[in-house]
């Protein structure tokens, strides 16, 4: 039996934007972004259309930087309920190929049509009748690349954009692969392309040839799998439709309304953040024991520290007294604050029996009852219903939902 | 000769079968007007030229073949008046 693996990996051109342009067409005559309000200054680019890609306006960059480029720039707020129902009809369509469809993110995919290529055909007819049905039935374009695992079919879709298909196979991958730059391999980002490039590792092609044994030496594990993927070794399975990787971290950050000037401004949102965190950790019905907290001033300058508490929690107390103690520790606020984030990782189901500490337990119990107290409340009668007497002294700085506000997550790859 | 097209939404009159099916009676143009649709000819996942996507139902209103769209949940026509 043939049991050489097929794999598409399909990415539906600047998404957001695309979905915005087949929904009003006129919208593809001008130069536009997909952005956040200004006003409540999550005024940054999603993503934008070819035109405006013409004036380099760059996802990730403020309203205002965009604005100074190209100031006839139509700005769309973003329709995140659209954008999840059309993508998810794009997916539909990939899942009348095969059962393995692994979603990366909103608009990226891998399928794995392997088994299918006896009743569809080649991996390369397969793309082109799923691009064929995306676009007639939906009017979008999408990418795809075709090849033998995960890693080189997501390098193909990049390859051609917008509205591409590009095959790698183990016949030419050395051509189409290997010249590329390192960065563009998944999993490489800005710290290890320094290290790489350290070694005089500048393209995809540089990696694969390397010593591997020295690569080890230097980079570990990591090492050791991007060394593969430059090789063309990638036995990652596509996972199954409906398939949810288990959560690893828990986190809400925000970029508040007003700047952040001192440890109390910090302490309320922190406060906020940190019992959206805890009530998801109570949700999942998980602890977590490392706190990471991330810090980003007004230049945009980003920090982000992390500690180990003694005991697993999932109570907001304790999470917000760990992020307040390596927020006094790390930050001088020197610049004021926009942005902050909270995390908790390493977690685990709470043992049936619960270890008591020796000094600090008391009233542990206690809390746990009043935080799951102040949950349910919540979820009776609305968010807003109980809260915190400190998050009156400044209702606009406090004044967000984290937990209901985030319906899109930025995933990994691992 | 490219003809423009606009996108109208309109209000329909449907009826929903016994299996859940959803079929387009009338378009109710206004207050007075209404036009029955005769047939359906064709029932397909399209997107439009005008704009959006979503079930497209190829119908004979009339006597004139119009396309009508089911997009998420509100009806639309390619209208040739805006």
């Amino acid at each position: 039996m043939d049991n050489r693996r097929v794999v598409l990996h399909c990415d539906i051109n600047h998404c957001y934007a695309q979905i915005e342009e087949m929904k009003v067409p006129e919208l593809r005559k001008v130069p536009m972004a997909v952005g956040g309000h200004e006003t409540t200054r999550h005024g940054i680019i999603l993503a934008k259309n070819d035109l405006a890609k013409e004036y380099h306006i760059k996802t990730g960059e403020s309203l205002r930087e965009a604005y100074a480029k190209c100031p006839q720039l139509v700005v769309i707020p973003p329709n995140y309920d659209d954008y999840l129902y059309y993508s998810e009809k794009v997916k539909d369509i990939y899942r009348e190929y095969t059962d393995r469809v692994e979603s990366f993110g909103l608009d990226e995919a891998w399928i794995d049509v392997s088994a299918s290529s006896k009743i569809y055909g080649s991996g390369e007819a397969i793309a082109r009748e799923i691009k064929k049905k995306v676009y007639e039935q939906l009017g979008l374009t999408i990418s795809v690349g075709v090849s033998f695992n995960k890693v080189f079919a997501k390098l193909g879709s990049d390859m051609i954009k917008p509205d591409g298909l590009v095959v790698i196979d183990e016949e030419n991958y050395q051509q189409l692969v290997w010249p590329l730059p390192v960065e563009e391999l998944i999993y490489i980002g800005r710290a290890t392309k320094r290290k790489l490039n350290e070694f005089g590792i500048k393209t995809i092609g540089d990696l694969a040839v390397f010593r591997a044994d020295l690569i080890e030496s230097r980079m570990g594990k990591v090492g050791v799998m991007i060394h593969e993927f430059a090789n063309g070794i990638d036995d990652k399975s596509v996972a199954f439709t409906g398939y949810q990787d288990e959560a690893k971290s828990v986190g809400n950050g925000i970029t508040s309304i007003r700047d952040m000037r001192s440890l109390k401004d910090v302490e309320l949102v922190f406060r906020v953040l940190a019992e959206s965190v805890a009530s998801r950790l109570r949700d999942m019905g998980v602890e977590g024991q490392v706190v990471t907290i991330g810090l980003r001033d007004n230049e945009l300058h980003g920090l982000s520290r992390q500690r180990k508490l003694a005991e697993p929690t999932c109570l907001a107390d304790e999470i917000l007294a760990m992020a307040m103690q390596l927020t006094r520790e790390h930050y001088s606020f020197i610049l004021p604050l926009r942005s902050i984030s909270l995390t908790m990782s390493d977690l685990q189901k709470p043992a049936a029996v619960e270890q008591l500490s020796f000094f600090t337990d008391h009233g542990k119990i206690k809390q746990r009852v009043l935080d799951e107290t102040v949950d349910a409340i919540r979820s009776r009668y609305g968010f807003t219903k109980i809260k915190r007497c400190s998050m009156l002294l400044d209702d606009e700085l406090t004044n967000f939902n984290p937990k209901a506000d985030h319906i899109i997550f930025p995933v990994s790859f691992l | 000769m490219v003809i423009a097209m606009y996108k109208k939404y309109v209000d329909v009159i449907t009826m929903v079968d016994k299996h859940g099916e959803v079929k387009p009676l009338a378009i109710q143009w206004d207050e007075i007007k209404r036009y029955p649709i005769e047939r359906v000819v064709d029932i397909r996942w399209a997107a439009s030229p005008v704009g959006g996507s979503g079930l497209r139902f190829t119908c004979q209103i009339a006597g004139h073949e119009r396309i009508l769209f089911y997009e998420r949940n509100r009806w639309f026509i390619e209208s040739l008046q805006p």
